[in-house]
């Protein structure tokens, strides 16, 4: 994947976090049921979210380092 | 022995333990400038993790977040929400101030802003801004840490001795040690906080409900509108959609433009130690799940503790635990109070005096050193003069501290990334900011859908940015290329 994609494609998931976590984009998973590991839905999905931060950046860096790694080569 | 004793010896043991470390990182440390703000830029990645972790998440969110989870349910939500997102964009930002600090000697964040926009009245603005959102944030720290110690051993230790000797230690190696000291300490009180969070907030729904899933059906039934966004008010009305999402959005706009957290950035060995924090800060931030699960096993219970703040100390005291764990927790809540405190008293007097005083008069290394511990002992003393007279106009502050810390992220965005930005720009739009930010706080019945006054201000700000500096000469490009890579 190239840099920019890589780059595009985690800006575009901070945003749709941003998006699911407050109005609107919350409104539908603003509810109870079901219960996620024991968890209302709502707190399960913004932790989840926020859980996807890691991955998203992981795989980022990924990216990223090969590009640095050929600039430093 | 009684238990208060028992509990007491706990405290003071991890205390000794805390400032032994804090002693004990002064020795790698050197006595210049660099060494006392910076740590000579040495941090790996177990002290990096840490160290952030433990700076941004304070007694707010260990004493507050199960507050506001067993007062207004679901609204606590927005404090998971916003950490992660106000993160991820210094995977970009942190490496490029850490290499503009390296390349310039940079070691607060308006040295930064000031290098790309040069005016030492907007380095000042910048230190008197900080200052201000820092007292009352301080405050906060101590009284938490007061606040713990007095109701774990049933007031034996009254608020003002526990915050004194709890401070006293912090300030102590604060002095003596700097950035270092605050590094290691957060280290080992950031592992507590964890250990201890996670252990109880699992333990606590368990003991009194049978589990994390019984508990959440048993609320639902009986308070079903405490576990649907947007939660409540501390009034128990329901909390607007307005105010729940622009507080996300400001509070992640903020989050890094803290100084104290800012800063960091300076600290770090390499650009790689800074990238891989903040790649693994959400696994730090999701303690705040326990965090919850501790306020929300409050809601059923019989009796009511005499403020929502003071749920975790009250849980932990009606379910009848051994003295020793009541002491180990009372030792990670002032883990979160003091990991904060030390952060903020260490910035508040770099950012005063490097920003601040420096920009109008010649000082020497040395003295700089001098004066940086001076001011801690003043902002301290000024804090804990607060932290015993509870002022409501404090805490009001405080919820308005990031209105006017997101107020420093537009700059810092544009001393970076716009190469057409120029100083007049930058100083009319932090002004603007903040004086909107300001005065939507003061008349709070004025802000549209209930927002956040610190988004208010910044949809000000960045247009006055932009404008004026379209308005006004370009800067040299030579100038602007050792910013704008």
């Amino acid at each position: 994947m190239s840099l920019k994609t890589a780059r595009l494609l985690t800006g575009a998931y901070l945003v749709s976090a941003m998006f699911f976590v407050t109005w609107p984009g919350l409104l539908p998973f603003a509810r109870i049921e079901p219960l996620i590991l024991g968890l209302p839905f709502s707190m399960a999905w913004i932790a989840g979210w926020v859980a996807g931060v890691v991955i998203v950046l992981a795989l980022l860096d990924r990216v990223e380092r090969r590009y640095r790694d050929r600039d430093d080569g | 022995m009684e238990r208060w004793l028992v509990v007491a010896v706990v405290i003071t043991l991890y205390l000794a333990v805390t400032l032994t470390i804090g002693l004990l990182a002064a020795r790698r440390s050197t006595d210049s400038v660099t060494g006392y703000v910076a740590a000579d830029r040495s941090f790996g990645l177990l002290v990096m993790y840490f160290v952030t972790g433990a700076s941004v998440f304070s007694a707010f969110a260990f004493l507050g977040g199960p507050g506001w989870a067993y007062s207004r349910g679901a609204a606590a939500f927005y404090i998971l929400a916003y950490g992660a997102l106000g993160m991820a964009p210094f995977y970009w930002l942190g490496p490029r101030i850490a290499s503009l600090g390296r390349k310039f000697g940079y070691v607060t964040q308006a040295q930064l802003v000031t290098g790309r926009f040069p005016s030492r009245h907007l380095s000042a603005l910048m230190a008197l801004l900080s200052l201000v959102a820092f007292v009352p944030y301080i405050t906060v720290q101590m009284r938490g840490a007061g606040i713990v110690i007095e109701a774990v051993t049933d007031g034996h230790v009254p608020l003002w001795l526990g915050a004194l000797v709890a401070y006293g230690i912090v300030i102590v190696y604060v002095l003596y040690a700097g950035a270092m000291a605050v590094g290691w300490t957060n280290t080992f009180q950031g592992v507590f906080m964890v250990v201890i969070a996670w252990t109880l907030g699992l333990y606590l729904p368990y003991r009194l409900y049978g589990g994390i899933g019984p508990m959440f059906r048993q609320i639902a039934e009986a308070r079903p509108e405490l576990l649907v966004p947007p939660g409540l008010t501390a009034t128990g009305e329901p909390w607007s959609w307005g105010a729940f999402s622009t507080f996300i959005l400001v509070s992640s706009v903020g989050l890094m433009m803290w100084p104290h957290l800012f800063m960091k950035a300076y600290t770090a060995k390499d650009d790689d130690t800074l990238r891989r924090t903040v790649i693994l800060f959400p696994t730090f931030q999701l303690f705040l799940i326990p965090v919850f699960l501790i306020g929300f096993s409050g809601v059923l219970f019989a009796s009511q503790p005499s403020s929502p703040d003071f749920i975790l100390p009250f849980m932990i005291l009606e379910t009848d635990l051994p003295a020793l764990v009541v002491g180990l927790f009372c030792a990670g809540a002032l883990s979160a109070s003091m990991s904060t405190g030390d952060a903020l008293l260490h910035a508040s007097a770099s950012v005063v005096v490097q920003d601040g005083i420096a920009k109008y008069v010649v000082i020497s290394d040395l003295h700089q050193r001098r004066l940086m511990q001076a001011i801690v002992l003043l902002t301290g003393a000024v804090a804990y003069y607060f932290a015993l007279d509870p002022d409501s106009s404090l805490v009001l502050l405080l919820a308005s501290a990031y209105g006017i810390i997101s107020q420093f992220a537009p700059p810092v965005v544009a001393a970076l990334y716009w190469r057409r930005a120029t100083t007049p720009g930058a100083v009319a739009g932090l002004l603007a900011g903040t004086l909107v930010a300001f005065f939507f706080w003061r008349m709070p019945e004025l802000k549209p859908f209930d927002m956040h006054e610190g988004v208010i201000g910044l949809l000000v700000h960045i247009p006055v940015l932009v404008g004026i500096s379209l308005l006004t000469p370009a800067q040299d490009s030579e100038h602007v290329e050792g910013f704008c890579a």
